[in-house]
């Protein structure tokens, strides 16, 4: 693409954002919603920046970002390995499909309560629900990735001397890492999201405790602060597990 | 079965001295059954025999569906037959190793890894220390003709050069035999016969044993000291001729050999017959 | 593959299922845990939330609006989807919007939207609407952009309008790839309308957990728990069977589901 038809598509790409703030502006100053209701976006965006100076506010996103990292870790952990296990060995696949079968389409909120009840109303249950729900898009393209692997490669592999068990490290991992990263990348922003409603639902820190402390104030504008936050924080997660994935992968095509 | 180049030609550089010659690979009455659905079964080799001497160069030819790249597979020990058994240098094969080096048409490079350490891959996973191996794979690169393209991964690098690369790294942990499954397959006409050339001239070094899967029948004659004309449904051998041209060869000479017209015209007209009756079942 | 073996492969999701309960049964004995009932406790309560009058309303208007905001959003989503997959500008504009979009968690945009329209079916329904739309545009976008350039100029010489080839090539050709993206939106209806019945405590399916959770009847909670996740389970199978159906044509795919939320 030239520079100039990328800053074209660029220009086009900020416009409905653009839009999108200017209607919201105009909502407030017409007087179509009260400020009450719909702060305008310049008082929200400076409360944000206001916010993220406070140490307070700090330690919230310091709560939800521990139980995001430790829950998302756990579903690599768990997703790669399964999902590997599952490609390499038709015992475990024969265990392991169905039981995903069922699981996967399983709304993993539902489960929260019996989280709760069976590990408390702290760290315990909200990682867990995030690695419970961040697991099976890990596993599944882990699985997929591993189980398309070119056989030629794994045969080149072998006739270059490589034992069977160093194949899977050798060969099937690496192989398998487009699909993986895809699968990670996924993951990462539902312990996001997930994260985040488990902190709405029941929590006494976090970035959706915020929110819900606000909404019960009927303080709109630190229901926004909060939003915004996490929404920025994927975002940036996004990036980062982006320029990870783009020097991991360096030698695949179209990555 | 003859292997040696004739001795009418003058020109040959007559260096080889004729050792007798010792099987190398020997195919025993190999059969391979797939199971295609519940009731249909598909007979790929039926009861193929075939020995192979040490230093040859044999092409196997035939339609596409005769089983001739599955005949490679059962060497390389890929894939297992159904009955029969495949054996090198007297040793039942049971699973892949580094006596036998495969190249394949898709060339199978690891795409995490560069060039360099593609190649580096086999005498690594043999236990060559890093810096040895280094030397002999930048050596190798440059046998090839890639040299200046050891840290490129293979995404940035065209089709012959992908299969350059492919021949390299299979050299480097020096097998006994290399297995060709129609390397050539899939690049154009020109990069084609340069790699064909290229191969050759490697080859005539040391003159390693080499199988060589193909459905061109001038690529088999161009190259081969023996060509296996195989049938389909089911895969069988259906001749094996000796091709008596002399070495080294040279593409502009034996173009215009008659000797080597008459090969290409007769097996030509052979493939035509096993791919009729093929097409007819 | 020989019939009792393809009987095995269908009938393993069950062996799953019993396999799971049995788990948790044995887990539950072993916990001895007041708060955490056994699997056959918890199945003998689900009679009596289906039984009462006004669980069963409740449940069931939770599923008419997850229906309502499903169906809204996959006919808003296809064809927006699509159009960003066959022009460059429509993209160009719409990317960026829904990239910001993407990591906001919907459910989470309700007690705003209850400040706006209030504790009604809308909110709800919106809610539902907006989580359903972004995998649906997303992967009618990504089925679009993969049709084959030529199938389009082959239109083209037939004489087929932009529009004609839209809706007669481009739809057909990313049939497979949209209704995974519906796979996927379905899912993801069920769980933003638990979510964010959870979060506004109002009425409805998560509602129902969450009062059982407080007036601590554990069977009950564990019993709605069954019936969601029985909900999600067959939500997800019916589809998987009308999608099987619908693009017959298409490559066997891969045939674990693909859910996230």
């Amino acid at each position: 693409m030239t520079s100039q038809l990328r800053s074209t598509s660029i220009m086009l790409g900020l416009a409905p954002i653009v839009l999108v703030i200017a209607l919201w502006q105009s909502l407030v100053s017409f007087g179509f919603a009260p400020a009450v209701l719909l702060p305008p976006p310049g008082y929200v965006f400076s409360r944000l920046l206001q916010q993220l100076m406070t140490w307070t506010f700090q330690q919230e996103i310091a709560a939800t970002l521990i139980r995001l990292f430790a829950g998302f870790a756990i579903a690599v952990v768990l997703g790669v390995s399964i999902g590997i296990a599952a490609a390499a060995s038709p015992g475990i696949n024969a265990v392991v499909r169905p039981i995903v079968r069922v699981l996967a389409p399983l709304p993993k909120v539902a489960l929260y309560p019996a989280l709760l009840l069976l590990l408390g109303f702290g760290h315990g249950s909200k990682i867990t629900l995030v690695a419970a729900d961040a697991l099976f898009p890990i596993l599944l393209s882990t699985y997929y990735g591993a189980s398309t692997v070119e056989q030629k490669l794994i045969w080149s592999a072998m006739a270059a001397g490589t034992p069977r068990y160093e194949i899977l490290f050798k060969v099937v991992l690496p192989a398998a890492m487009p699909s993986i990263l895809t699968g990670c990348r996924i993951g990462l922003v539902i312990s996001c999201i997930v994260v985040f409603l488990a902190e709405m639902i029941t929590s006494t820190d976090g970035l959706g405790h915020v929110l819900v402390t606000a909404a019960r104030t009927f303080q709109a504008v630190d229901m926004f602060v909060p939003l915004i936050t996490i929404s920025l924080l994927g975002l940036i997660l996004n990036v980062l597990l982006g320029a990870v994935r783009s020097y991991l992968l360096r030698g695949f095509p179209e990555a | 079965m003859k292997v040696v180049p004739s001795r009418s030609s003058e020109w040959v550089k007559p260096v080889m001295p004729k050792k007798p010659a010792s099987a190398i690979i020997e195919i025993e009455r190999v059969s391979q059954v797939f199971q295609t659905s519940a009731r249909k079964d598909h007979v790929a080799l039926s009861d193929i025999s075939l020995t192979i001497e040490e230093g040859a160069f044999v092409s196997i030819l035939g339609p596409s569906g005769c089983g001739k790249s599955t005949l490679l597979y059962v060497v390389g020990g890929f894939v297992n037959p159904t009955s029969g058994s495949a054996k090198i240098k007297g040793r039942t094969i049971t699973g892949p190793g580094p006596d036998r080096g495969p190249v394949f048409q898709e060339f199978a490079l690891f795409p995490w890894k560069t060039v360099l350490g593609n190649v580096m891959y086999g005498p690594r996973q043999q236990g060559v220390r890093t810096t040895e191996a280094e030397a002999q794979s930048r050596a190798l690169i440059e046998m090839v003709g890639l040299k200046g393209y050891e840290n490129f991964y293979p995404k940035e690098l065209s089709g012959g050069m992908k299969q350059r690369v492919a021949l390299a790294r299979t050299l480097a942990y020096h097998p006994e035999v290399l297995l060709m499954d129609e390397p050539f397959g899939a690049l154009d006409a020109h990069t084609r016969t340069r790699l064909q050339n290229d191969l050759l001239n490697i080859w005539e070094r040391d003159r390693k044993t080499v199988l060589f899967v193909t459905h061109s029948v001038d690529e088999a004659v161009f190259l081969s000291d023996k060509v296996v004309m195989m049938s389909k449904s089911p895969g069988r051998i259906r001749e094996v001729i000796d091709i008596d041209l002399p070495r080294p060869r040279r593409r502009s000479e034996l173009l215009l050999d008659p000797r080597y017209q008459k090969y290409v015209v007769d097996i030509e007209r052979m493939f035509d017959e096993v791919d009729e009756t093929g097409a007819l079942l | 593959m020989t019939a009792p073996a393809a009987l095995a492969r269908r009938a393993a999701p069950v062996f799953a299922c019993i396999g799971l309960l049995a788990v948790w049964q044995v887990a539950s004995l072993v916990l001895k845990n007041d708060s955490f009932p056994t699997a056959i406790e918890a199945i003998r309560a689900i009679p009596d939330i289906l039984g009462d009058k006004e669980s069963l309303i409740n449940i069931l208007a939770s599923l008419r609006r997850m229906a309502l905001g499903f169906g809204v959003a996959v006919l808003v989503s296809i064809p927006l989807g699509l159009l960003m997959g066959r022009s460059r500008a429509v993209a160009a504009f719409f990317n960026p919007l829904l990239m910001v979009i993407y990591p906001v968690p919907k459910a989470a945009l309700m007690p705003i939207i209850m400040l706006w329209l209030g504790v009604g079916d809308i909110t709800k329904t919106l809610v539902i609407f907006l989580g359903v739309s972004l995998p649906v545009i997303y992967h009618s976008f990504e089925g679009a952009k993969a049709v084959e350039e030529k199938m389009l100029w082959s239109g083209a010489a037939m004489g087929l309008s932009p529009g004609q080839r839209l809706v007669r090539i481009v739809l057909p050709a990313a049939l497979p790839e949209i209704l995974t993206g519906c796979r996927t939106g379905l899912v993801l209806a069920l769980i933003t309308m638990i979510t964010s019945e959870m979060i506004a405590r109002q009425s409805g399916a998560g509602n129902i957990l969450f009062n059982a959770l407080d007036m601590g009847q554990y069977d009950t909670v564990f019993a709605m728990i069954i019936i969601v996740g029985a909900m999600g389970i067959c939500l997800d199978a019916i589809f998987e069977r009308v999608r099987a159906r619908l693009v017959r044509w298409s490559e066997p795919q891969f045939d674990m589901p693909l859910s996230f939320s």
